[in-house]
């Protein structure tokens, strides 16, 4: 446990309640006071990461607290856009996605400001990164609508996607994202190690995640919606693949390798 | 779906879920056992038979034809393929067998500062091959963050962080004291003047060095130094160990590439920054010091197969942001230009279930 006393773990702390009280409120019917909460949440993470920005004098986006904690600020806009203009509903699932990746930001990793080694010292850096934490966050999404899917029938008065679309809508958005990170981190490996594909568990295993959604369209493809709940279950390791990628490789000893430092 | 299709898809979704498999087994045995898991004879069929599979699927699937962006998506994998395949070990050996061309394809190569060196080491440091030109190391620099970092250590092994800043202070607990930076060398000399030694900072040279006072609750004081490249050995009797340590920023070598006596091309070469020339790129790898002088490491890597990767790259995200996004992207800004009411521009579940 690292519960943090400063400023910046205050602000992380508040915009944790605020994501559960708006995610609590949505789920018992007060939809605006959900919203507005969740909005509110959405600054203080802001506020957060804007200061952390100005604490460490470079994005931060070098270890896994500053990963997080930007994962918690991209989770609003993204539900604002997909309920906006790919109408997709149950906004509830951001809301908790918000509070449950800012809680490994305000109790699990330091927060300790670390100096960029060389090899950080990159243009491709920040984009390789975040390019990847909105894929994730879209497929996080996906894989909420995933799990619905899973657990209820379907309801014919709904007036958003049902939750088997919604989860290919997703997928549909983060997939190209995925692709995108991936590449953007072989360029970067070639100009910075000298191998644009080095084998290295974390490469590895960023390519499961990615073939993983590549099995989905495929399977899609072949049997469309007649398994729904199949279509689903790929969605759902697709989005294990991600939480290994990201966690597991870096904090596990058996897989050291070159991305060792980004814990 | 027709007979013939079918089997092509089911061939392909098991060659992912093999292609995760592997991929999983290659994460468990790390990085170089890894990379000899991928090349060897077994898995290189597995390759072929992936890139016969995207060729057959092209031909076989008229809506990969007639769909430019899946055409592209598809042959863009090709290319990514085809480009690893080029570059690796049997690639090399098949360019060998077929051009004569015999290209180093991964060596290092150590140069110390002002010299010149052709020869790049392999696998073994005794097995030597010799570029067709010469790589001279005009300068070699590394550059540190400032201030550098005092760690001050009690007994029990507990630590304590200090900026090498003069000045700072850090009180620590108990009764150990308190530590303050009074000066901070480059490159540490001492001399005598008189019958007393005085430390000062010499021009040119490195030798870095902090000068700290530890003041004891008791009000005894006492003046040590703390060397970055000398951390000396903890004393029993001393309740306090510090060491000075710098974090590099960068490393910098300044490198011409000569050749017929001619410098015909010259970079000052970082991390993230190599030097590309006659087919090769050279990569700032590692550095050191000994009795003759500083000296830099170059990892020397050759491009067989880059470019044609790269375009595959460049056909994917192309491919995949006009499939996926463009007709999303086009719902959307259709939808914001209708009144409210209006049927939605949003892809109907057939035509989704495809796009």
């Amino acid at each position: 446990m690292a519960i943090k006393y400063t400023l910046q773990g205050m602000l992380i702390y508040l915009t944790i309640a605020a994501y559960l009280l708006a995610f609590i409120t949505t789920v018992t019917g007060r939809r605006k006071l959900g919203h507005g909460l969740f909005l509110g949440g959405f600054f203080l993470a802001l506020l957060a990461y804007i200061y952390r920005w100005v604490h460490v004098q470079h994005v931060p986006l070098q270890n896994l607290f500053e990963v997080f904690l930007s994962l918690g600020v991209a989770c609003y806009p993204i539900s604002l856009l997909c309920r906006k203009y790919l109408r997709i509903g149950g906004q509830w699932a951001e809301m908790l996605i918000g509070a449950l990746v800012l809680f490994p930001a305000g109790f699990v990793f330091h927060a300790e400001p670390q100096r960029l080694p060389p090899a950080l010292q990159s243009w491709l850096f920040a984009p390789h990164v975040a390019v990847y934490m909105l894929s994730y966050v879209f497929m996080a999404m996906a894989a909420f609508r995933a799990f619905e899917q899973l657990l209820t029938k379907p309801n014919p008065q709904r007036t958003t996607l049902a939750p088997e679309q919604a989860t290919y809508e997703l997928v549909v958005i983060g997939f190209p994202l995925l692709t995108l990170g991936l590449i953007l981190g072989s360029i970067w490996g070639k100009l910075a190690w000298g191998d644009y594909w080095g084998w290295d568990p974390k490469e590895l295993w960023s390519l499961v995640s990615w073939l993983v959604y590549l099995g989905y369209f495929h399977w899609r493809y072949m049997f469309g919606k007649k398994h729904p709940r199949i279509n689903s279950l790929w969605a759902l390791v697709g989005m294990a693949a991600i939480v290994i990628t990201l966690l597991w490789v870096n904090l596990s000893r058996l897989f050291s390798g070159l991305h060792s430092y980004a814990t | 779906m027709n007979r013939l299709k079918r089997p092509v898809m089911w061939a392909a979704l098991v060659a992912i879920i093999l292609l995760a498999g592997f991929s999983i087994y290659g994460a468990f045995i790390g990085a170089d056992q890894a990379k000899t898991f991928f090349n060897s004879i077994p898995l290189g069929v597995y390759w072929g038979f992936l890139a016969l599979l995207l060729i057959v699927g092209i031909v076989l699937f008229r809506r990969l034809l007639r769909t430019p962006s899946l055409l592209l998506m598809h042959l863009g994998c090709i290319l990514v393929l085809a480009g690893g395949m080029w570059g690796s070990e049997s690639g090399h050996a098949l360019q060998k067998r077929l051009f004569g061309t015999d290209a180093i394809i991964k060596g290092q190569m150590p140069i110390y500062e002002g010299l010149q060196e052709n020869r790049v080491q392999l696998g073994d440091p005794n097995d030597l091959r010799e570029l067709p030109f010469l790589i001279r190391l005009r300068d070699f620099q590394v550059e540190y963050y400032e201030p550098g970092t005092l760690w001050i250590y009690d007994q029990s092994g507990q630590s304590w962080k200090l900026p090498a800043k003069a000045g700072d202070t850090r009180t620590l607990p108990g009764n150990l004291g308190k530590v303050t930076v009074l000066k901070v060398f480059k490159n540490f000399r001492m001399t005598l003047e008189g019958d007393e030694q005085v430390a000062f900072d010499a021009p040119g040279g490195s030798n870095p060095t902090v000068q700290v006072r530890v003041e004891t609750p008791d009000g005894e004081e006492a003046s040590r130094y703390v060397f970055a490249d000398f951390p000396g050995h903890p004393r029993p009797e001393d309740p306090l160990t510090m060491r000075y340590h710098r974090m590099e920023s960068d490393y910098i070598s300044k490198l011409e590439v000569v050749k017929d006596d001619k410098v015909v091309a010259s970079k000052d070469i970082e991390v993230n920054h190599p030097l590309h020339y006659g087919g090769y790129h050279f990569y700032q790898y590692e550095w050191g010091r000994n009795e003759y002088g500083e000296y830099t490491v170059l990892m020397v890597v050759s491009d067989s197969g880059l470019t044609v990767v790269y375009a595959g790259y460049a056909m994917l995200l192309v491919s995949m942001f006009w499939h996926f996004l463009g007709p999303r992207l086009f719902a959307a800004a259709t939808n914001r230009r209708k009144a409210p009411g209006e049927s939605s521009a949003q892809p109907s579940d057939k035509q989704s279930q495809y796009q």
